[in-house]
Formats: structure tokens, sequence, C-alpha cells
């Protein structure tokens, strides 16, 4: 039969196309001495990982590094389940609550990286259990084809207006920034002012979608109004020329302010190969690292003194929420059954 | 010789390799039944708090949400696929025996990959179907959503019609024609003879392969997801990704299992009566249905399913491909993603599946050798257990093995051989089938002569068991290994990190929108599973 | 020497309420061929089976050549007993070629003597020009000859073999026969040979067993088999007998149909089944005979005729082809047999 000639031969064409492009040879000055395998449990999606990733293996190419992204409860669950049998060396979270709730499980080991000291302390676990990364706010976008930047929601709170109904797209129950941003609203709304919200929404039709990425491109393709995204969403949607807005929301008086988190990354404790650990989180606050989380990105980055992505709005001027992170953690628990409890998808 | 016949009490003694035989076959039934009993006994004790509170929220939307998909889907797909059967097997349809082949093609495409191709073409607006038409009549046009059940339901249509029209081309082929022109010397039309004889006689093979695909559709995770319609299997892949502990999940596990072994015991009951009339000696072909002033639109019918379920995606999928290695950067990151390259992936899939269709393969044949040498009550309920993976759906497989893995083979933890332990316990029962039937059809004369010969029951088993049922034994392998190359969920949820397979990568890619780098991965999946699939359905009565 | 000895042999299977053995004993002298017959399910295959070691005995005992292979104890696997057995289906592997299946059951020897030994055999039957050939590409009769030459090729003890004609042609088995018979006669094999054919029995066997319900009835010559039937079961399943109703009385055997007479041993007065034969029965048109011609069975070289007597009795007579007599047709029947008949009491079989 010719089509089981046609695939053999497909395929035989693919493998020898792959086999013709090796990956380009790296120059490696600094840094052979750290090899090994490098297990990332990444919170962040491969996406947002990859390309740090990247321009570490280019600085340390005898480090095999071995990632799996996923979300950040997922993750979490998995390393409590390992506990007494650790795979992996380095875990990266996208909100800190799971961060701090892990380290209070004594999931990390303690490691301050090259530089930790100029990080400021509040994005920093006791003992240095983790240590932030970058900084990213809850911001509303929306398709400027579809609504004016004065129609736009100004606060969170408004979009169970019923007059958004069916047209809000936002991330679900799975995603971190979303639990972190339920989180961070029981904390400063109490909780039946969250879940009355998280009802509203519901009622509202929101679509809620795996993760943001999809909300970005459906609002940058006019299929919603307006996303309830992080920062950097927007900027992502516009680099790629949609027609949206953003909007930093709750900025009035006797608003909560402007919710933001941060990612974060930590030692597993029980990390085979700690040199590479600590390489890679040195890497990552190093201003080489945070530069390009800044610079690909859009993210605010954690360590002074390097610079926004040009695009980028500062938080200066903004007012912002302000979130005790380590309650925060201690009723992670109550914010899942709460999401549990009015059957957010 | 003196010799004495003592009145013994009558014992019932097995021989001894029966009973060596029958432990064997049990324990593989165990190993088949530890993440099916862990599931339930989970789900029981699951917390009164966590029953209740599902109870009143999710669990009557979810069974509502199942149900209804699985009734559509189903019936969608057995409408299509005897359609297309009666069409290429019964009917004057011009260039019948290419389409014959390509009908049955879709199996090698996941229903995922089927539903991203769907889902870019049709999206509303930014579709390229809404776009084309918006800029050829100058203003929007409505389409219809690919997202939601009624989209869920077009792509899983389009992906598991194949089952049925498989099973029902092989029995309109083998109905003996008789039947049906005995059913016109009683004065039925054409049509009367097909509605009241023809798909009578064919009931309950079909209702096996509607079952199937029932099966299926309850297992589905990865379409779902994508096209954002919520089912028992979506719920529970959330509630892992989602939540510190695993009580709901375990709880919707137990129930969608409970489902699924309703539907896999009715399938299991339907596939003894499911035997058609065989091709003997007094066989001929049924005259051909002249389609007359129906030929046309019988022929667009045909075209337009093969497309949707075959050309287009394929289509796109090679457009998407070239675009992808003709951009450099694009082609860089699908050949590399940090210390991984595209041969690891293509190598993963390769042996994870292999080396499963392996084990299953190898795993059966006690479970077969038992079920039909020793044909008894005891023998056959050991024989369809083995048949219970059908019933766990990958997310349940993948949720037992994380729990129980780690507690009692830490070794084994985060290893590859999880997954294709995995694939092994979801995909065994289409090894233990194929290598049933390849042994019913060895008469055990041939064995027994073996014996009589000098050949104790293992060089038996090597000399003339395996090699005249290896191309039984072959079928299920390819079986196994074409399914578990689709597999999706399991492979996500157990995968230790940087082990992506090809299903793996397609999905990253695509779940992050980027259609150009998954497609490559995609294409090359649709590929390796055309190999096995071609050769399985070369064994296919309608193909011979 | 005996080559077998069976002793109350029983075999009940595990969802049968009735035996398929039960408590069979009979022995077999070496070189000799004795035939299992008997209707089916009557337990010949089981016997069969149970002595190549395929199925195992609930109680009894098995010997092959004085060596014990199967008791309640112990039980010797088909592998190391040293039986050949021929297949209703020959059972040829479909994997290997004639040659091949021939040599199967030769091992440990070194290879130019297995060839010259399965060259041999196969000369024995006839298919050396068939050697490379494989089982599909054979006729009936020929993977027949080439199942007997692999069940004889390790020189068994003793050959068994199931009904190995009854997958051939009717016209086919009679030649096959011959020769089967030819070549086991000329190696001087051990044989049992199980049949369900009365007519294949008689001319296979040194001896019959005849079995019925799990149990042997008469074991014997074809001769004392069929002139001298045991039971009425024997007499009726080898020879195609009609049982006539008699009385025991000083003149001899008194029947509807005449009186007999020839020697036995029954009190007068004893109520008695005679087993006649169709050649046992002559009628001839009679007005006002004692029956009438129910229907004529043309046999070739004989007429059968079925009559129905006035009691409602039905019989089989011979007559010669030429005498074609019509259905309906009135006639008077009565003993005139050749030879004494077999006799049995009306309470049960007596010899």
């Amino acid at each position: 039969m010719s089509l089981f000639r046609m695939c053999v031969f497909l395929l035989l064409l693919t493998v020898f196309l792959v086999a013709c492009n090796p990956p380009q040879a790296n120059v490696s000055p600094t840094q052979a001495g750290i090899q090994g395998k490098l297990v990332i449990y990444s919170g962040r999606s491969e996406a947002l990982i990859q390309p740090v990733i990247d321009a570490f293996i280019t600085s340390h190419p005898n480090v095999e590094v071995l990632l799996k992204a996923g979300s950040n409860s997922q993750l979490a669950n998995a390393l409590i389940e390992e506990k007494a049998n650790p795979q992996a060396e380095i875990f990266i979270t996208t909100e800190l609550f799971t961060a701090q709730s892990l380290a209070e499980q004594n999931v990390f080991q303690s490691y301050p990286p090259i530089g930790a000291e100029k990080l400021p302390s509040e994005f920093i676990g006791v003992d240095n259990t983790w240590i932030g990364l970058t900084r990213r706010a809850r911001v509303i976008m929306y398709n400027t084809d579809l609504i004016s930047p004065q129609e736009a929601p100004k606060s969170i709170l408004d979009l169970t207006d019923p007059k958004w109904k069916g047209q809000i797209a936002a991330a679900g129950s799975t995603n971190g920034s979303m639990q972190a941003q339920i989180a961070a609203m029981r904390q400063l709304l109490g909780e039946n002012v969250t879940e009355e919200w998280l009802r509203g929404l519901l009622a509202n039709e929101v679509t809620f979608f795996g993760g943001h990425t999809d909300v970005r491109k459906a609002v940058g393709a006019g299929e919603f109004k307006i996303g309830l995204v992080n920062h950097y969403y927007y900027y992502l949607q516009q680099a790629e020329g949609s027609p949206v807005g953003i909007l930093f929301p709750d900025q009035g008086e006797g608003q909560i302010g402007l919710l933001t988190n941060a990612t974060a990354i930590a030692v597993v404790a029980g990390a085979k190969n700690l040199p590479a650990a600590h390489a890679f989180v040195d890497y990552l606050v190093s201003p080489a690292g945070q530069e390009l989380f800044s610079k690909l990105n859009y993210e605010y980055p954690l360590l002074p003194g390097v610079p926004l992505h040009p695009d980028v709005q500062a938080l200066d001027g903004l007012r912002l929420a302000n979130v005790d992170v380590v309650q925060a953690a201690l009723e992670y628990d109550a914010t899942f059954d709460l999401i549990e409890k009015v059957s957010l998808p | 010789m003196q010799i004495t016949a003592p009145a013994l009490p009558r014992k019932f003694f097995p021989p001894a390799a029966n009973r060596r035989l029958a432990f064997t076959a049990v324990l593989v039934a165990a190993f088949v039944a530890i993440p099916l009993v862990y599931i339930l006994i989970r789900a029981v004790n699951g917390e009164a708090e966590v029953w209740y509170r599902l109870l009143n929220t999710r669990i009557w939307i979810l069974l509502g949400n199942t149900l209804l998909l699985l009734v559509v889907v189903t019936g969608g797909a057995s409408l299509v696929g005897v359609s297309m059967a009666w069409l290429t097997e019964r009917s004057d349809l011009p260039g019948r025996s290419v389409f014959r082949w390509l009908l049955a093609l879709p199996l090698a495409l996941p229903a995922y990959i089927g539903g991203i191709v769907h889902l870019t073409l049709l999206r509303e607006p930014g579709g390229f179907i809404p776009q084309l038409l918006q800029a050829f009549f100058d203003q929007p046009v409505y389409t219809p959503s690919p997202l939601g059940l009624w989209g869920a339901a077009f792509i899983l249509t389009l992906f598991t019609y194949p089952y049925v029209y498989l099973l029902s081309g092989a029995a309109f082929r083998t109905l003996h024609a008789s039947l049906e022109e005995a059913a016109r010397t009683f004065g039925h039309n054409p049509w009367q003879t097909l509605w009241h004889v023809t798909l009578p006689a064919l009931r309950p093979g079909l209702t096996a392969g509607a079952l199937l695909v029932a099966l299926d559709i309850l297992a589905e995770y990865g379409t779902v997801a994508l096209l954002r319609y919520e089912t028992f299997t979506s719920a529970i892949f959330v509630q892992l990704a989602g939540r510190y502990d695993r009580a709901a999940a375990s709880v919707l596990s137990g129930v969608l299992v409970s489902l699924a072994i309703v539907i896999l015991w009715a399938e299991l009951r339907l596939q003894g009566k499911a035997r058609y009339t065989q091709l003997d000696s007094h066989w001929r072909p049924a005259p051909l249905q002249p389609l007359g002033r129906w030929r046309v639109p019988a022929l667009l019918l045909v075209f337009s399913v093969l497309s949707a379920s075959l050309l287009i995606p394929v289509g796109v999928l090679i457009a998407w491909s070239i675009t992808a290695f003709l951009d450099p950067d694009t082609l860089s990151a699908v050949l590399r993603t940090g210390s991984q390259g595209f041969g690891s992936y293509i190598w993963n899939s390769l042996w994870s599946s292999a080396l499963a269709a392996l084990l299953g393969v190898t795993l059966s044949l006690p479970v077969a050798l038992y079920s039909v040498r020793y044909p008894g009550r005891f023998s056959r309920f050991i024989s369809r257990f083995c048949q219970v993976g059908y019933a766990i759906p990958g997310v349940v497989v993948a949720l037992s093995l994380v729990l129980l893995v780690n507690r009692f083979m830490p070794i084994l933890y985060a290893t590859p051989l999880v997954v294709v332990m995995a694939y092994v316990l979801r995909h065994m029962p289409q090894a233990v089938r194929s290598s049933e039937s390849g042994l019913n059809q060895l008469s055990p004369s041939l064995e027994e002569a073996a014996r009589t010969l000098g050949r104790n029951p293992l060089q038996t088993l090597s000399q003339v068991t395996l090699p005249l049922i290896a191309p039984g034994l072959l079928a299920g392998g390819a079986l196994v290994f074409l399914t578990s190359l689709k597999e999706l969920p399991a492979t996500l949820l157990l995968r230790p990190a940087g082990f992506d397979t090809l299903a793996v990568r397609v999905w990253i890619w695509a779940e992050e929108g980027f259609y150009m780098h998954a497609a490559p991965a995609a294409l090359l999946l649709v590929l390796i599973s055309a190999i096995p699939l071609s050769f399985l359905l070369r064994r296919e009565q309608i193909f011979r | 020497m005996i080559a077998l000895e069976v002793k109350n042999l029983s075999k009940t299977y595990p969802d049968r309420a009735r035996p398929a053995v039960n408590n069979i004993s009979f022995s077999l002298p070496n070189g000799e061929v004795l035939v299992l017959v008997g209707p089916s399910g009557c337990g010949k295959t089981t016997t069969l089976r149970l002595i190549a070691g395929l199925e195992r005995a609930d109680s009894g005992l098995i010997c092959l050549n004085d060596r014990l292979v199967a008791s309640p104890e112990h039980f010797t696997p088909p592998e190391k007993r040293g039986v050949g057995m021929v297949f209703q289906d020959h059972a040829l592997f479909p994997h290997l070629t004639v040659f091949d299946n021939v040599a199967f059951g030769l091992r440990g020897g070194n290879p130019r003597q297995i060839r010259q030994q399965t060259g041999e055999m196969l000369a024995l039957v006839g298919l050396e020009h068939l050697a490379q050939h494989h089982p599909h590409a054979l006729s009936g009769g020929e993977r027949q000859r080439v199942a007997l030459a692999r069940a004889l090729a390790p020189r068994p003890v003793l050959l068994l073999m199931d009904e190995p004609f009854s997958s051939l042609d009717a016209d086919l088995r009679n030649t096959v026969r011959e020769q089967v018979r030819t070549i086991l006669k000329s190696m001087v094999a051990t044989v049992i040979f199980v049949t369900h054919d009365q007519e294949e029995a008689l001319y296979m066997g040194d001896r019959l067993a005849v079995f019925h319900d799990g149990e042997i009835e008469q074991i014997g010559t074809p001769e004392q088999i069929f002139a001298a039937s045991a039971t009425p079961f024997v007499a009726e399943f080898m020879g195609d007998s009609d049982f006539l109703a008699g009385e025991i009385t000083p003149q001899g055997i008194l029947t509807v149909i005449g009186i007999l007479r020839q020697d036995h041993e029954l009190p007068d007065g004893a109520q008695v089944q005679v087993a006649v034969r169709a050649d046992d029965i002559e009628f001839s048109v009679h007005e006002a005979g004692n029956g009438a011609i129910v229907e004529r069975i043309f046999l070739g070289a004989f007429n059968l005729y079925r009559l129905r007597l006035d009691n409602g009795q039905v019989l089989h007579a011979f007559k010669s082809h030429t005498e074609v007599l019509p259905a309906g047709a009135r006639i008077h029947a009565r003993l005139s047999p050749g030879h004494p008949l077999a006799i049995f009491c009306e309470a049960g079989p007596s010899g």
C-alpha cells in the first residue's frame, strides 16, 4: 500500500531534517564545572520560563535541565508527595502563597543567593526558604475596537456588572494567579464579599480559560471585550499588534488598590544537584536573569536597578493593595474551599 | 506388575499447568485491579463532607454534561459510521474502494489535534473561516462555534466514527445476501429491507461498537478541555491541577469509573452475541444498491466527512509545519526546547509506546491462554476483569498511580516506567482481546499434538502456540502502541520532568496557542500512528 | 507382553453430572489394534485422552509397558508417556513443512539420524516427494498420512488414533483406511483407534470395545461382537438389529412371526427380546399375511424393505435388487436365521 510507504518516507524525511539541525554549539567561558541534571518544577508556563532556562544553559552548557511545567498546585501536590523521595531541585511559583505554604511544610531548604541582600526583604521567605523573582499586577485588558478606555471597568468588583454579561474572559480555578487573587481578596474584603464577587462572575457568564494566553488572545481577537489578566499578557498581546488597552483597577479612594503578587523560586529539600540548583537561583536573581524577565516578558524585576521594559508602565505612583503573605498562605486552604464552594471552573 | 485400584474419593485434579497458568492469570488481573480497587476505596472512604459538597454542587451537573455528550457523540458516530459503511460497502458510490481506506484513517488522528485545527479554523471571530467569510461578504457572517457541547460533539464524532464504521463495514460485507433477498421476496422495498432486516441483523455488533465509542468519550480529556466543555474527566483533571487535597478527585473518579463499568459490562455482554455470519462457501457478495440521483449528494456527504476528519486537519498540519520550518525562530524552538531536542520527543513516544505494547501483549497471554484453553466461569471472569482498563480513564489511572507508586514502589516513582505502566493498565484490554481471538482460531489439538510429541507446556507455548498466534499478538501490540502513542492525560500527569512525548509537546504548545510550533509534532504523531493503523486495517475484513 | 493396562478408570468433567468414563478396565497386548467404538459422547475419546495424559483421571490406574503413568497419586504428563497420537483434525503444525512436522517428535539424536528416520517414515507413508511442502498445500488423504508418520516416527509404545478418518470424504476414506491398516500392521504397532463408525471399527480392529454411557458394554473380536452381541445396545449399535419380543416355550422361542428353535438356558415362560437383522427375516407377498411394506430403500445390490407388522412392530428385511415390491403391499414375514440369534431377557441383558 502506497500510504504505508508514504508515511515511512515522510518519517525518514523528518528524522533527516531533525538530524541536519544540530543544536548550535555554545561557547562556555565560565562555570563549566557545574554539571549534571537539574530538575525544575515550574508553575510558570513553559513559554514564560523557557527563554530564561535557555539563557542559563548557554552559560552552563554542562547542565541538563529537565523541566516539568504545570499549575502551581499540581506541582505543589507533587512536591508534598515526594517529600520522602524528592525528585526536583527547583520549584518556581507564580505567586507567593504556595511558596510560603510549602515552606511551612518544610518542602524547601534555605539558600540565600548571591545578591539576595539587594532584594526587597518582603520578597524573601523566612530563612531564605524562597526568593522572589518578579512582580506582576492583576489588570483589566480590553479590546479597544469594542470599548473605549472610559467605558472599561475601573474596579475588579465592577466585573460583576450585568452590562458585561458574556463579554469577560478570565483564567480558571487551576491558575495560580487567579487563586492568589481570590486569596488576596479574601484577606482584604472578607470571605462574604469575595464569595459574592465569584458568584457574580459566574452569574455574568464569565468564560474561564485554562490559562491567560487564551484570555489575551481571545480579547485580542475581539472574542471578548474584557479580560482579567496579569499585566504582561496585555503587553504580549499588544506586541502582536492587537487593538488592546490596559487598565490598572481599584485606584480610587476607598478601593483596595492594585493587586500584585510575585513569582518566587525555591530550592527543594533533598535536592540532589545543589551546585546546579544554586547556580540557577543565582542566575535568576542576577541582573542578567532579571533583565530577561523584564525584557522578554514585561515583568517588574525585583532587583533594584534592572530597567523595566520601555513599554511597561512603572508601578510607582499606583496605589498598591497590601496583602500579608504569611497570613494568606495560612488561609490558602480556606481559599480553595471557597473556590470549591462556588464551583469555579 | 500387580496393579490394584484403590477406591478413592473422586477428586477434581486440575493439571499442574492449569494451576500455574491460573495463578499467573490471577496475578495479572490483580495488577489490573489495583488502580480500580484503590480509586473505589478512596471514593467510598471519601469524607462525607466532600461527598455532600460534591453531591450538592458538581456531580449532577457533571453527570448531565457527561451523559449528554456521550449520547450525542455515540449517536452521531453511529449514524456517520453506519452510513459511511453502507455507502462504501453496499452502494455503487464512485471511488468507494479509495474512500473505504480513507474513511478509516481518522483513527490515526488524536481527537485533540483535530480539535486544535477546527478551533483555529472556526473560532469566532478570529478564526480563518469567519474572517474569510467576512472578507468575502464584507460583513460578519454567523458561523457555528466550535466550543462547548456542540463543538466537542462535532469533533469527537468526527474522530470516533471509524470504530463504528469498521465494525459495520465488516458486518455489511459478511452478511448473507440471501437474508436481504429473502426480505425482498416478502415484498419489502430496499429501504424497508435496510431498516427492518439489515440493520437489526447488525445491531449487536453495532451496539458493541457504539459502547466502545461511549467508553472513549468518558475517558476523553484533551478535546473537552480544549473546547471548554466540562465532563467528569476534565473536572478530575482540574481537581488534580487546582487543589492540594485529592479527596474530591477521588470521589469524582469513583463515580466516573462506576459509570464506565456499567457501559463496559454491557459491551462485554454484547461481545458474545456480536458474531457475524462467517464468509462460508455459500457466501457471495450482495448486489450493490444503485444510488441513482442520490449519487452526487452521497459523494458530497462522504467527501465532507472525509474533509472534516482527515483532509482538512492533515492539510492544515502540513501547511503549519511548512510555515514552522520556513521560520528560523519557530524552527529552532521546535527542534530544541531547553536541554531536549525534537529527536528525544520522538524517541520517548516510540519507546514508551513500544514497551507498553510488549508488556501489554505479554501480560495478556496468560489471561488469554487461561480463558480460552480452560473455559469456565472463573476464567471468563478473569478475562473480563482484565478488560476493565477500558473503563478507567487516563486521568484516573494517573491519579491512582501517583499515589500508589510513590508509596509502594518509590524506585519507580518519577520514572518514565510509571507512564508505561499507565499505558499498559489502560490499553491491556485491546491486547487481551487480540490474544484471545488469536487463540480461539488455534485448534487445541495442535498444542496437544506437541505434548504427545514430547514437548512440555513451556516448549509447546514457545514452539507451537506463539509462532502460530503471532499475527494476532502483533495486532494486539499494534493497537496498544497506537493508543499509547495518542494518550494524553495520563502522560501529562505522570511524566517525570524532561520526559516529553510527541503528544505532550503538541499539547503544551497548543495550550499556549503556539499552533505552528505544535504542528510538526502533531503531523509526525499522525504519520507514526498511520503505520500500525495501516497494518491493522489490512487485517480487517473490509480491506481484503 | 501387555502394552497397556487400564484399571477402574473414571473421569467426570467438573460441570457434568454424569461421569464421562465410568470405572472401565481393559488391557492391550503388544501389536494389537483395539478399536473403541460407540456413539458420540460415550466416553471413548475421553478414554483415549486419559491414556495420552491430556486429561487427568479422577480414579483408576493406567500402566504403559508396566510403567504406572496415572493413578490418583501420580500423573505422568503427556510428553513423558511415550505415546503417539493422531488427531481428528490431524493437528499438523501449519508453520512447519511436512518434513519438520514428521521430525518434530524426533529429538535428542544427531541431525543426520533424525533426517534419516524422518525420510524413512515419509517413505513408509509414500510422501517423500512432499517433504518440503507446507500442510495447507496437501490433500486430505496426504495430511492424514503425514499425521500418521509424525505420530509413528518416535516409535511410540502405543499409538492413539482419534477418529482419524472423520474429516475425509467418504470415497477417500476406504482407500486411506486400507493404507493405514497396512502401515500399522507392517510396523506391528500397538494401537487404540477411536471411531463412531461400526463398519470402520469392524474393518480396523483386531478387537473391539463397544462403549456406551461411559462404560464398556463388550470387548471382543469383530466376529464375536457382531455375531454374539452381549447386550441389546451392542446388537443394535453394531448390527442395526431390530428387536422382536418373544416368550420361552418348550417348543422354542415364540415370536409373532414364528418359533425360533435354538439352544438357550432360560426357563419356560421367560419374556425375551430377540435381535434380528435384515438378513434374518424373509417375507413374501401374501394378502392374508402378518404385515405390510412401509417403504423400499434401494441400496444398489439389495433392496432393503421396511415392514410394519400388524402389532405395530417395525422390522427390516433384504431382498435382491431385482425384486421390486410396492409400498403398502400385504406381506407375510417369518424368521429364517442361518445362525443362532442373540437373545436378551426382558429384565436385562444376558449372554
